[in-house]
């Protein structure tokens, strides 16, 4: 009987730490223990303006920042509470970026610069609610994490890229198995004038970490295909920058959103080559690079393993031109690309034609450099302008 | 029953009786075919296998044979060109014999082969180091050939006249040396197929001149020289069946087209500057150019030329990572290529004459100044003009101007003593990210 008693006794002490941690905890130790880590299931980014549950700012602004209008407190149609936040972007390449994004920190403005940030070991994934204004809004990548300097965040993770739609709807980004211990730039987003040459306006509300046992870690990715390095100029399938520049790259100019007569679809890309050998030397070329300006130093290849080829059409606008090479992967450094190949010496046609490269045998599972060409004074001496137009891997 | 059979045969069925008739007819035709065969088979039987050999295994694996053993090549360039002197000094020829001190120090580490790019003038100083380094230290050596590539104005790899006199050297080079036991095998040419692509020494002939399309005026080039190598591996074949020939390549270009006319060709020999990885070069090959291959050039600096100043961690970790390497993919690793049969690193010692080799004054001076770029050895990487190459810092051993028995004293680098251990035991783990 005064067994039974303390037992009783024990369960009504224990009674409101349950239902605390029913609300606001998980149980971590389910071997053998009978201790019980609190832990929070959710950890909010932003809910609504002035809300006590916020915990980072919008304050890290980046690329065209003459081109973003920030409304907090957009209270037209939030998908929750009173408010949620608008962005307006003009897409008007004030900085002459071409391209604007923006970073919930910790503290504000905090570039890896301030100890700040928190320690979010135990969620999972990131959801957050999201549209457009008219719908075909284009968001290049979400991330978390990601801020570097000298105190780094302990993960980035991308997300994207995302065409909204003009009703409210969920996204989740998968955070499990990535190291949370720091962090101090939680969500970003970034965006290009090329995806939304006409500006564009997007909603965001709910953003927050949650702590959900389901989330598993994800498996190595293998691209399906076709994969496009370029299909049109604003084309959400596009992979791969032009960003990579070698050579007198000053002799290099380059449009991706031409419209002289692209070979499919609103825009083809043209290159002009002037053959000053502006750098001292007389060659040049371009590299198509994922993230922009990787020459093998952020771990960041595709697995385009599934390619058999890669295609693309091309022109010279005199006809004539001579490209010594165009080749895919060849990156080497920390992170090499695990291939490399190659077509070449090409002649161009003054018509479009088709060109391919021979992938089979060659190991694809790590690609940083979707697409490169490469030419030189000696075989222009009046340079070349080109046009290359649906490069893509299949 | 027997009887009546016979007579139904002979009566009722032509057929049989005559197959019958032609098996009679055939009988000592065929007895002798056998006695042929079996006299061929004994002859196979007894005669003695090529000294060095390559044993192939299903799937295209491949494993070097010498004196009946799998021998994988632990190899280092050589080619011991003493502080103050300059790449023409005849090292064969030297009296303190510098190969003495070098082939204790390398079977101290390991070493089993060295990979010599071209024999010296004087035959017999070229028997002596080639003898020296096996008998005394069981060293095996890889003796090569230029091939022409550095004939000026450029190697006419379409001239007849060029062509022979090319093959002479050749066959006389190998007459003079086959018959040393240390001869491992021939490497023909180093990177002599670049020189196809236009990309160094640049040659022509008229009839590819006519060709206007210029992709397909290097396939010509490449179609002239590798039949050329080709020819030239048959003739060592007819005099030499005891070595095998490797072509000597530049990364894997050409070898496409070499696997259509080099069927002479018994291994294909890479030089290969990745950094810490040979990317997919072992299943490349396989898939254009179906030979066991030797990664007869590969290595790192060991200088920093970010921080302008030595990095023997550096050095070692490139090393280790490529040996790793050429191990996970030797035909005995279950998992890889199976087609490597081993590497000779770049190089035994420093070279200090390599940073202007017409500037005298220089060759008595360790230059720092880098001449060339490559990414894949990052970490150095952000040097000035992205130039992270030292020539004169690739030495296994640095040289030091201390006198050693009239010899520039030996230091082994820290690669030295980790690839020294890497051989003990190779551990074939992956490559760690950082050095």
């Amino acid at each position: 009987m005064k067994r039974i008693f303390l037992v009783l006794a024990a369960m009504f002490l224990a009674l409101p730490t349950c239902l605390l941690s029913a609300e606001t905890s998980s149980e971590t130790s389910k071997e053998g223990s009978s201790a019980v880590t609190l832990a929070p299931k959710e950890f909010v980014i932003y809910n609504d303006k002035n809300s006590r549950d916020n915990h980072y700012i919008p304050s890290g602004f980046m690329g065209d920042v003459g081109d973003i209008k920030l409304n907090d407190q957009y209270m037209a149609d939030p998908h929750s509470g009173p408010t949620g936040i608008e962005f307006v972007y003009t897409a008007k390449n004030s900085q002459g970026q071409g391209w604007v994004g923006v970073y919930w920190q910790n503290p504000a403005n905090n570039w890896g610069t301030r100890k700040g940030g928190f320690d979010l070991s135990g969620m999972t994934k990131l959801t957050f609610w999201a549209k457009g204004a008219k719908g075909g809004e284009v968001v290049r990548e979400f991330m978390v994490g990601g801020i570097k300097g000298t105190y780094p965040d302990t993960t980035l993770v991308k997300f994207g890229p995302v065409e909204l739609t003009d009703t409210w709807k969920q996204y989740t980004i998968n955070l499990a198995g990535n190291d949370l211990s720091y962090i101090s730039g939680a969500f970003g987003w970034v965006t290009t004038s090329d995806l939304n040459p006409q500006g564009a306006t997007f909603y965001l509300d709910d953003i927050k970490f949650e702590a959900d046992p389901a989330m598993k870690p994800e498996g190595h990715k293998v691209e399906n295909m076709p994969f496009y390095v370029y299909a049109d100029r604003n084309s959400i399938t596009n992979h791969f920058t032009p960003s990579g520049f070698m050579g007198s790259y000053g002799d290099i100019k380059i449009d991706i959103a031409s419209n002289t007569d692209p070979y499919l679809g609103n825009s083809c890309i043209k290159m002009v080559y002037t053959a000053k050998a502006v750098q001292g030397v007389r060659w040049a070329g371009v590299y198509w690079q994922n993230p922009p300006n990787n020459w093998g130093t952020v771990d960041a290849g595709f697995d385009l393993s599934r390619a058999n080829q890669l295609s693309f059409w091309a022109r010279g606008e005199k006809g004539g031109e001579r490209i010594e090479e165009f080749k895919i992967g060849g990156i080497m450094g920390e992170y090499s690309d695990s291939d490399s190949a190659s077509i070449g010496p090409v002649i161009l046609n003054k018509e479009w034609t088709q060109y391919t490269i021979d992938l089979r045998g060659k190991d694809m599972s790590y690609i940083i450099g979707g697409f490169c060409w490469v030419t030189n004074a000696d075989v222009n001496p009046e340079g070349a302008t080109l046009y290359l137009d649906e490069i893509k891997y299949e | 029953m027997k009887s009546n059979t016979n007579k139904k045969i002979a009566s009722g069925s032509n057929s049989p009786v005559t197959v019958k008739g032609a098996a009679s007819r055939k009988l000592p035709l065929l007895a002798a075919s056998c006695l042929v065969l079996f006299l061929f088979a004994l002859g196979m039987a007894s005669r003695p296998k090529p000294a060095v050999w390559i044993k192939k295994f299903k799937g295209s694996r491949y494993e070097l044979m010498a004196a009946g053993k799998p021998y994988v090549v632990k190899g280092v360039c050589y080619n011991p060109i003493p502080i103050g002197k300059g790449q023409d000094y005849d090292w064969w020829s030297d009296p303190n014999k510098p190969w003495l001190t070098d082939g204790r120090l390398m079977q101290e580490m390991g070493v089993n082969t060295v990979r010599i790019y071209k024999a010296g003038n004087n035959p017999e100083s070229v028997k002596k180091v080639i003898s020296d380094m096996y008998d005394i230290y069981g060293i095996r050596t890889i003796m090569g050939h230029w091939l022409g590539f550095w004939e000026y104005p450029c190697p006419l790899y379409g001239g007849k006249e060029f062509q022979e006199k090319v093959k002479k050297e050749v066959l006389e080079m190998v007459s003079l040396y086959k018959d040393e036991p240390g001869i491992l095998m021939w490497i023909l040419g180093n990177e002599n197929n670049y020189s196809c692509f236009g990309q160094v020494n640049p040659w022509s002939t008229d009839e590819i001149d006519k060709e206007t399309d210029p992709a397909k005026q290097n396939l010509m080039r490449a179609r002239v020289y590798y039949s050329f190598v080709n020819d030239l591996a048959a003739e060592i074949h007819k005099i030499d069946p005891d070595h095998p020939v490797a072509l000597g390549n530049g990364e894997l270009l050409g070898l496409e087209v070499a696997g259509e006319v080099s069927p002479e060709i018994d291994v294909v020999a890479c030089i290969i500057y990745r950094g810490k990885s040979f990317g997919n070069i072992f299943n490349s090959l396989k898939n254009i150019f179906d030979r066991p291959i030797l990664i007869s050039e590969f290595g790192a600096d060991s200088y920093d030329a970010y921080l302008g100043k030595e990095d023997q961690n550096m050095q070692a970790f490139f090393l280790e990572a490529q040996w790793r390497q050429i191990y996970q993919n030797l035909a005995a690793t279950k998992g890889g290529a199976g087609n490597c049969i081993g590497g000779a690193m770049f190089e035994w010692t420093d070279e200090w004459w390599k940073h202007n080799e017409y500037y005298a004054d220089g060759w008595s001076l360790h230059d720092c100044e880098s001449n060339w770029s490559n990414p894949s050895y990052y970490f150095d990487i952000k040097a000035n003009s992205n130039k992270n190459m030292n020539e004169e810092w690739f030495g296994i051993v640095e040289l030091s101007k201390e006198d050693e028995s009239g010899l520039d004293r030996r230091i082994p680098r820290k690669a030295y003593y980790l690839i020294r251990e890497f051989w003990k035991n190779p551990a074939l783990a992956d490559t760690p990210r950082k050095k």
